[in-house]
């Protein structure tokens, strides 16, 4: 797999490499447009030369989805935590954590929004969390018992013993104030229509 | 698309593949727990145009007859992720070993999501 990744990425360079050369050679003035018209008249005037450059075309689109196959494959891949079973494999999305740290903020009340980011590495899983809080709640005593319930969470529904880092980010602090406003300036905003109490009783 | 088949008296019985991803989304689904099988963008297409969503399940038998699945699964929230897969793996591979007489090698239950409900 190894092999065609590294051929791929060399296929890729050289095609660009290619284009690049092209665009220099064009810019350079040493390539005239009626070299190049005069060369696509030559293929097109052959059958075979038709048919080479329509494999071609064919090859090209084949080996560009291959490889862009191959490398979101890895990408997905990478983002599981895995292990095995007497009966196969289990590999757990790493969105699906994320799903399940973002019903914790219903447990708190003084979390307005919880995104999780998480990732796994060999020390264990780390979570990033990106909070935005209701004023009155205290940072200190939040944040811990956040860290706390998510660890508690994330162990008892996968059941692994890994080393779980829970890194939090407060991001914004709301207060009922800013709720409050934002519930009026609809209203303030509303336009007066002329003559609108006219012909209403 | 199929087992190689076993010779009867009368002829041959063979079994496809989207057979056995018929049973092993039957008996996924039976496991409390699961919210729904997952998918991938085949499936989503095929869903779409008012197919059954068994692309998502992918077979594979080797020449020794044995069957691999790979299950993809949303679970509900609060239930525990590995105790539902194993659940799960249990069941698909009884299911299969009844239904067709396979030998099961492998179940890969793979968790794209949880859900509530």
């Amino acid at each position: 797999m190894r092999f065609f990744t590294v051929i791929g990425v060399l296929f890729y360079a050289a095609i660009i490499i290619l284009i690049g050369l092209v665009f220099i050679v064009f810019a350079l003035n040493l390539l005239n447009p009626t070299d190049i018209s005069s060369f696509l008249g030559l293929i097109q005037s052959n059958l075979n030369s038709r048919l080479i450059t329509g494999l071609s075309g064919i090859l090209l689109i084949l080996i560009s989805f291959s490889f862009a196959q191959l490398i979101l494959g890895r990408f997905q891949r990478e983002k599981t935590i895995a292990f095995t079973t007497s009966s196969g494999q289990v590999t757990i999305a790493l969105s699906a954590v994320e799903d399940l740290i973002k019903r914790i903020a219903g447990v708190l009340p003084e979390i307005k929004e919880l995104r999780p980011d998480v990732i796994a590495t060999k020390k264990g899983i780390i979570v990033d969390l990106r909070v935005v809080l209701r004023s009155e709640a205290n940072i200190p005593d939040l944040t811990e018992r956040l860290q706390e319930i998510t660890k508690n969470k994330i162990q008892e529904v996968l059941g692994i013993e890994e080393q779980i880092i829970i890194k939090i980010h407060v991001a914004k602090i709301i207060s009922h104030e800013d709720k409050d406003k934002k519930r009026r300036e609809p209203e303030k905003e509303q336009p007066n229509m002329p003559f609108g109490g006219y012909n209403r009783s | 698309m199929e087992t190689e088949g076993s010779r009867t008296d009368l002829g041959s019985i063979k079994i496809h593949k989207n057979v056995i991803a018929s049973i092993s989304s039957l008996a996924a689904i039976e496991i409390e727990g699961v919210k729904r099988i997952g998918g991938n963008f085949k499936s989503v297409l095929l869903e779409l145009a008012g197919k059954k969503n068994l692309a998502a399940i992918h077979v594979e038998i080797n020449k020794n007859e044995e069957v691999k699945v790979d299950v993809p699964l949303v679970i509900r929230y609060g239930f525990n992720i590995p105790e539902v897969a194993n659940k799960v793996q249990e069941n698909v591979r009884n299911a299969l070993e009844k239904m067709t007489n396979l030998s099961v090698k492998d179940i890969n239950i793979s968790v794209q999501g949880i859900e509530r409900g």
